[in-house]
């Protein structure tokens, strides 16, 4: 940029000015003007000449000052800048001649301070001194329009289920921006109408929320479960003004707000000022707490007169109440920093890590061929044999770190689903407590979306039916706060997740008679306690009227065990009359592997998942039938299961064709119970599950692929799948 | 005198939208059309012959910021009246509507009066 091109935008701006009417600037013409100050700013920099970026700054303001319609003397403000104009004109002529300008712009830019009222700052454009306008007439409108209050009520409901839809996600990705916008926008709406309509406390609920949420997505403060945690309860109550409202407009008796505004209100700010810097550490009190310094009523009432002005740091005047001595804070501080340390995480596209677990795996798949293949040589290297034995303990180690990196702890799914169990109870009217243990407990983390709905579908149970009314609690002498608690922990290769409640518990004298009735069992004698129990898994049982007389649980528990069997795992129940029930479900760990038998049948090698297997056996003779239209049995214990040969649904050549020359896997699926004929059994393994790809993706009867030990490729068995084919279904 | 002009009022809150259209009826502006978002909004101008944009600053798919922009880019709308409706005047996005050519702003809440003033401030300049 040279000195002529700056002059020509200066003449630009002033003859801007001479055409303007009336000589009043409004907010189009500010706007040009804007534009038009920061284009001579931005050329006047690399030319170092500070006096066009000073006059501009204050011009500016002035404009600001326009714009926000709080000149005090408009007069005054468009001679100034008239005067501004036509001093820029001069400086930039002077420096395009002389390359410098002697004049002194001080008394100009006082002029602008008094016109604006304040200092000109000569280092930035948009200082943040000029306050916000008054607004309107300051008489607010008065609208009282019913059916407007309606549609606000009708709206502003669905748009705060929008927002409880959308917090979820923020909790899976807090660091999206889009995501935050999507749940501030309503609230902002919320708050837009309430205030047209007068309605303060919403209105002011709303703002407050709106505020947090901004700084949130201008990563002010970051999105952490408190956050979270204010933000759904500052929906809820939003719901319960606009329920209020509602029952207000329908002449309806109104229900009292139970929730303390002020105290929401005030948690808000708490997580407004929450340092970005050290968010997921323990809080100072909570490490106090911890120590066992201090109790949790202390900490409360220290931090409550922490936030009271005149505002002190909580260590401050926990250290003047003579509640801690300095050394003890001071201790509990240093740790605090130690955690945000230790806290340093970093963030991987799930995509790049599931890339790099296939990698491992096709890593170890090579190792153990490398393995076999030395071992079937006589003469082999016995350095090389020492080498590979190492190596392939390193690649197991490898292998299991490569999984833990797909962990995540439970944490998350408990938090979503105390806050169901909460809304559940507090709509069925039976307000619980809810007590959780082993968050920290890790899962894959594809896992975690799919043991979800299985687990809202218990939780559901044990509220509705599980958990008695207050009333009858209090009558059979328990608390009357009905306890709900969730627990994690690792077993084997397994996770457990309990759910129990202390209601009523099972009645095991009318399970066993409605499933007697139902003909699901013949007779009950030999069935231990947890038998009965799991009775409330079959179908028959768990139609919903059915089973609320039955023992008051199980709305589709034959659903639920479905879906935890497709999981590859299993539910006990355990139940004691009047004490409460608690259903135990254990998943794998992750969907990659899979526990299978290892089975041959002809040239071909096949793996059966372990889960579903019965048991193997070898039939005799006289226990193979066959009936017309009824297809081949094989009578095992007792009963009469149908034969699938496999060799038939593949067309593969078997050695053997005789069930009783060769096995038969005795197979469950979803309902039933089949026998497998297969050559022979060839061993165990945990394999690692390959897709098929894309191309082959609904192949009935595979639910995937596996490269065993040997480097052979055998396809993984659905068993349901295998029964649909051997029925003709497909 | 300016009761037949044709006013877009671009809202995501239908309730909202309700509000502004009653108050304009309070003032006699009766040729109201809306819109839900900036898309919308948009097409409906490229459709019709609109004469002042009243539209929210916050919205999904396309802000109020945006839509202005976009308004002014275009050939036929650029010298469309827009007026924008802020939540608190929320200094960083006024000047930012300002810059973009805004005709002027409203802060929400807003009586009819006010709204009232404002167009016709902006239409006299029009005239």
């Amino acid at each position: 940029m040279t000195g002529n091109a700056l002059t020509k935008l200066v003449n630009d701006l002033a003859s801007d000015l001479v055409f303007l009417d009336d000589r009043e600037i409004d907010i189009p013409a500010s706007g040009k003007f804007m534009n038009r100050l920061e284009a001579i700013a931005k050329a006047a920099e690399p030319l170092k000449i500070n006096e066009l970026i000073h006059i501009s700054t204050g011009l500016n303001h002035i404009l600001e000052k326009i714009v926000f319609g709080n000149l005090h003397d408009p007069e005054l403000g468009y001679d100034t800048f008239e005067k501004g104009i036509v001093l820029m004109q001069e400086i930039s002529e002077k420096y395009e001649q002389t390359g410098h300008y002697q004049g002194d712009i001080q008394p100009f830019l006082n002029a602008v301070v008094r016109v604006i009222g304040v200092v000109v700052s000569t280092d930035s454009l948009c200082q943040n001194d000029i306050p916000a306008p008054v607004q309107g007439t300051g008489d607010r409108a008065q609208i009282q329009d019913v059916s407007l209050v309606k549609d606000f009520i009708s709206e502003g409901l669905e748009y705060i289920d929008e927002i409880e839809v959308n917090i979820l996600n923020l909790e899976q990705d807090p660091d999206n921006g889009e995501t935050i916008n999507t749940i501030f926008r309503p609230f902002h709406s919320i708050k837009g109408v309430a205030s047209f309509l007068n309605l303060e406390k919403i209105r002011d609920l709303a703002h407050n929320l709106e505020n947090l949420l901004d700084k949130a997505r201008n990563m002010e403060i970051r999105v952490t479960p408190p956050l979270i945690d204010v933000i759904l309860d500052g929906a809820d109550a939003l719901k319960a003004m606009i329920l209020q409202l509602k029952d207000e407009i329908e002449n309806q008796p109104v229900k009292p707000l139970n929730i303390d505004l002020l105290v929401l209100l005030q948690r808000i700010q708490v997580v407004e000022k929450s340092d970005k810097e050290a968010p997921l550490t323990q809080k100072l009190g909570e490490i106090l707490v911890s120590d066992g310094l201090l109790t949790e009523i202390d900490i409360n009432r220290a931090v409550r007169s922490a936030l009271a002005p005149p505002v002190k740091k909580l260590g401050e005047v926990l250290i003047e109440e003579g509640k801690v001595t300095p050394r003890q804070v001071s201790q509990a501080l240093r740790k605090q920093t130690e955690q945000a340390t230790d806290a340093s995480t970093l963030r991987v596209d799930v995509h790049k890590l599931d890339d790099l677990i296939d990698m491992v795996g096709e890593l170890v798949i090579t190792q153990s061929m490398i393995q076999e293949d030395l071992s079937r040589q006589i003469n082999a290297d016995k350095n090389l044999m020492r080498d590979i034995a190492l190596f392939s303990r390193i690649m197991t180690s490898l292998q299991r770190t490569s999984m833990k990196l797909r962990m995540i702890p439970i944490r998350q799914t408990f938090q979503r689903m105390s806050r169901l169990i909460r809304d559940l109870a507090k709509s069925a009217g039976k307000p619980v407590v809810i007590e959780m243990q082993g968050e920290e407990t890790e899962i894959d983390r594809k896992m975690i979306d799919e043991i979800y709905n299985p687990l809202v579908h218990m939780v559901r149970n044990a509220i509705d039916h599980g958990l008695e009314t207050p009333a009858e609690r209090i009558r059979a002498g328990k608390p009357e706060k009905g306890l709900v608690s969730l627990r994690a922990y690792h077993r084997g290769g397994n996770i457990v997740i309990e759910i129990s409640d202390d209601g009523r518990g099972l009645n095991k004298g009318r399970i066993i008679d409605k499933a007697f009735k139902k003909g699901l069992i013949s007779n009950a004698e030999n069935l231990s306690d947890q038998d009965v129990y799991k009775l409330i898994l079959l179908p028959g049982l768990s139609t919903a009227e059915q089973v609320t007389d039955v023992s008051g649980r199980g709305v589709g528990m034959d659903v639920v065990k479905q879906a935890v069997e497709k999981l590859r795992g299993k539910i006990d129940i355990d139940s004691a009359a009047g004490r409460g029930t608690t259903l135990s479900t254990s998943f794998p760990l992750t969907l990659a592997i899979i526990d299978g038998m290892i089975v041959k049948v002809g040239s071909e090698v096949y793996v059966i998942p372990t889960m579903a297997i019965r048991q193997a056996l070898r039939p005799v003779r006289d226990h193979y039938n066959c009936v017309v239209n009824k297809g081949e049995t094989i009578k095992v214990m007792g009963q009469l299961l149908p034969l699938v040969r496999l060799y038939d649904l593949f067309g593969i050549e078997p050695l053997r064709r005789d069930p009783w020359d060769s096995i038969v896997v005795v197979v469950e699926g979803e309902n039933r119970t089949k026998c497998l004929l297969v050559d022979e059994i060839i061993g165990k393994a945990e394999v690692v599950i390959k897709s098929l790809g894309a191309g082959l993706k609904h192949i009935n009867g595979v639910s995937g692929g596996a490269i065993l030990g040997d480097g052979r490729i055998g396809l993984i068995l659905d068993p349901e799948g295998i029964f649909e084919l051997s029925e003709g279904k497909i | 005198m300016d009761q037949h002009l044709k006013i877009l009022v671009v809202d995501d809150f239908a309730t909202m939208r309700k509000v502004i259209r009653n108050l304009l009826k309070q003032v006699g502006y009766e040729n109201i059309v809306e819109a839900e978002d900036g898309i919308t909004a948009f097409r409906a101008l490229k459709s019709q012959k609109i004469d002042l944009i009243i539209s929210d600053w916050n919205m999904p798919n396309m802000t109020g910021l945006e839509l202005l922009k976009t308004v002014r880019a275009d050939e036929e709308l650029k010298i469309t009246p827009f007026l924008m409706v802020t939540a608190e005047a929320l200094q960083d996005n006024v000047i930012a509507a300002v810059k973009a050519g805004v005709s002027n702003y409203i802060v929400k809440p807003f009586t009819a009066e006010v709204l009232n003033e404002k167009i016709k401030k902006i239409i006299e300049k029009l005239a």
